[in-house]
């Protein structure tokens, strides 16, 4: 367990010094650089690499354990496997929030407002998935359905309304974190860190869920009050991970199934495990996207599905069972 | 004072009166079984006193308090609830399972239940992998471990071998002798509930 913990630690590391070293710059003498951070700090080569690549790598951990984190919320509070985010319409309606604030002029992109304005869409999107829902199946169904609407909504509204400050249809439906800043992350670090405390926090309520509804009544507690507040922590983790690099696929729905499989279900050590495999794949999806054909940039969204897909495959079939 | 007053209850689902009009007490120190047909309004009746199904008419009373007033958090102090064909889906070990939502004092009455209802032996077992009969001793043994008034148990005794049926009904009877009020849905014969202190046969 403590040893998985630190091997996972580790390959978190090992590959940020990796994407340090790589990307659309030639830098030489590379390795100095890194490994002595205060070496020739007013050198281009220590710009490129500590204020250009050092916040996308921290940026690409960062939102990769929110969203892995926000998988455990979203499939533990709902108690299906298949949930995760863009499936419940959380990430649809976080992006219809910034964009609405965006083009209506009540924010800009990477303030505080407009993560609240998206935490709001995505509570709102995610609320009403699950009020139309049914049934396990229906809360799948609807979802879809939500998030094509929402998703629908905003590509219009930005093929009507062009403005770069509201950023590109592909940007909401990809994502990218080629627009991340130091100053981004200023944002996104307390807001995560907040999500992620509130998640830990409240990660044993929702193993009770997996009792189903009415055994939880029985113990006195309210279901739907437990699911309101998972709820509201995805939204605010979708929210600070939508405002700043978009919708990206799949990872939520990956690393829970991933974590599942290494750690079994309690959900504290899903949110530590989950978060941790999310960052991990992230932050190589985002260095391949940069350093494989530079100076192009590969859509972020598909290398996280080209990498979580298999993996998330391969974990199902050898744990032989999806709910493991 | 009767622990549960069933006061002129009627009970609809859908648009079927699956009970009507019907009136029970359940002394404390007593077990009381529910025998009767399917569809026969056994689970509804039990639903009911578990606060899960509203009644269409009538009152349920719990230790002297209406139970439509009474919160969530009242009503789990005062009475356990036991259901029927748990599915478990999430591979939680038993152990897991049984301290989920439960405080300090229920935890530490985990070995002893484990003890009553022989169930060491798979504790740390996924409940995936249990059989119907060890599936529902976890239930059972969750309701156990809490300390209520009240214990409701929807078919205890299904699906279990003869050495569990006796270890369940002991310690049923234990509770009884403890002073505790336990309600059970039986699908067996009448005959084979002696350990019973009153049988409800059909609830019309």
């Amino acid at each position: 367990m403590i040893k998985r913990a630190i091997s996972l630690a580790a390959l978190v590391l090992f590959f940020s010094v990796v994407a340090l070293s790589l990307g659309a710059a030639e830098v030489s003498h590379v390795w100095s650089y890194i490994f002595n951070p205060f070496h020739d700090a007013s050198s281009t080569s220590h710009q490129i690499i500590w204020q250009i690549r050092a916040p996308r790598i921290a940026a690409a951990i960062l939102i990769g354990a929110c969203l892995g984190i926000a998988g455990v919320l979203a499939q533990g509070s709902t108690n299906n496997p298949l949930a995760d985010p863009a499936i419940l319409g959380t990430s649809a309606g976080a992006a219809v929030g910034v964009v609405a604030g965006v083009l209506l002029n009540i924010v800009t992109i990477g303030s505080v407002g407009a993560v609240l304005l998206a935490a709001i869409g995505a509570l709102l999107a995610t609320l009403l998935t699950f009020s139309l829902a049914r049934s396990a199946l229906q809360l799948i169904t609807i979802g879809i359905g939500v998030s094509a609407i929402l998703t629908a909504l905003v590509g219009l509204a930005l093929s009507m309304i062009s403005r770069p400050d509201a950023r590109s249809v592909s940007f909401w439906s990809f994502g990218s974190l080629a627009l991340v800043t130091p100053k981004t992350l200023v944002v996104l670090l307390p807001v995560m860190a907040l999500g992620a405390a509130f998640a830990w926090k409240i990660a044993p309520t929702i193993d009770l869920l997996s009792l189903g509804d009415e055994s939880v009544r029985h113990m006195g507690f309210d279901p739907q009050r437990i699911r309101r507040r998972a709820f509201i922590v995805l939204a605010t983790l979708i929210a600070a991970t939508v405002s700043s690099v978009g919708s990206i696929a799949f990872l939520a729905l990956a690393a829970p199934h991933i974590a599942r499989y290494l750690v079994g279900p309690q959900n504290r050590k899903l949110v530590f495990y989950s978060a941790a495999i999310g960052a991990l794949i992230l932050l190589i999806a985002d260095t391949a996207s940069r350093a494989l054909v530079p100076p192009n940039e590969l859509p972020i969204g598909l290398l996280t599905s080209l990498l979580g897909a298999p993996i998330l495959i391969l974990t199902l079939k050898r744990g032989g069972d999806i709910w493991r | 004072m009767a622990m549960i007053s069933i006061k002129d209850v009627t009970i609809v689902r859908g648009n079927r009166t699956v009970i009507s009009n019907f009136s029970a007490e359940m002394e404390p120190g007593t077990i009381t079984a529910i025998v009767g047909p399917n569809g026969c309004g056994k689970s509804s009746l039990v639903a009911a006193i578990a606060g899960d199904i509203e009644v269409a008419s009538g009152e349920i009373w719990l230790a002297g308090r209406n139970l439509a007033h009474l919160t969530l958090h009242e009503q789990a102090e005062l009475r356990s609830v036991v259901m029927q064909n748990r599915n478990y889906w999430l591979s939680y070990s038993a152990a897991e399972v049984l301290a989920m939502g439960q405080d300090a004092s229920s935890r530490a009455r985990i070995p002893l239940v484990l003890e009553q209802l022989n169930m060491a032996h798979y504790i740390d077992q996924s409940v995936t992998t249990l059989s119907g009969g060890e599936a529902q001793r976890v239930e059972i043994a969750r309701a156990l471990i809490q300390d209520s008034q009240i214990y409701l148990l929807d078919e205890p005794l299904a699906s279990q071998d003869s050495q569990s049926k006796v270890r369940i009904i002991d310690c049923l009877k234990q509770l009884r002798d403890q002073g505790k009020t336990i309600l059970i849905i039986a699908h067996i014969d009448k005959g084979a509930l002696g350990w019973c202190d009153q049988v409800i046969d059909t609830l019309s």
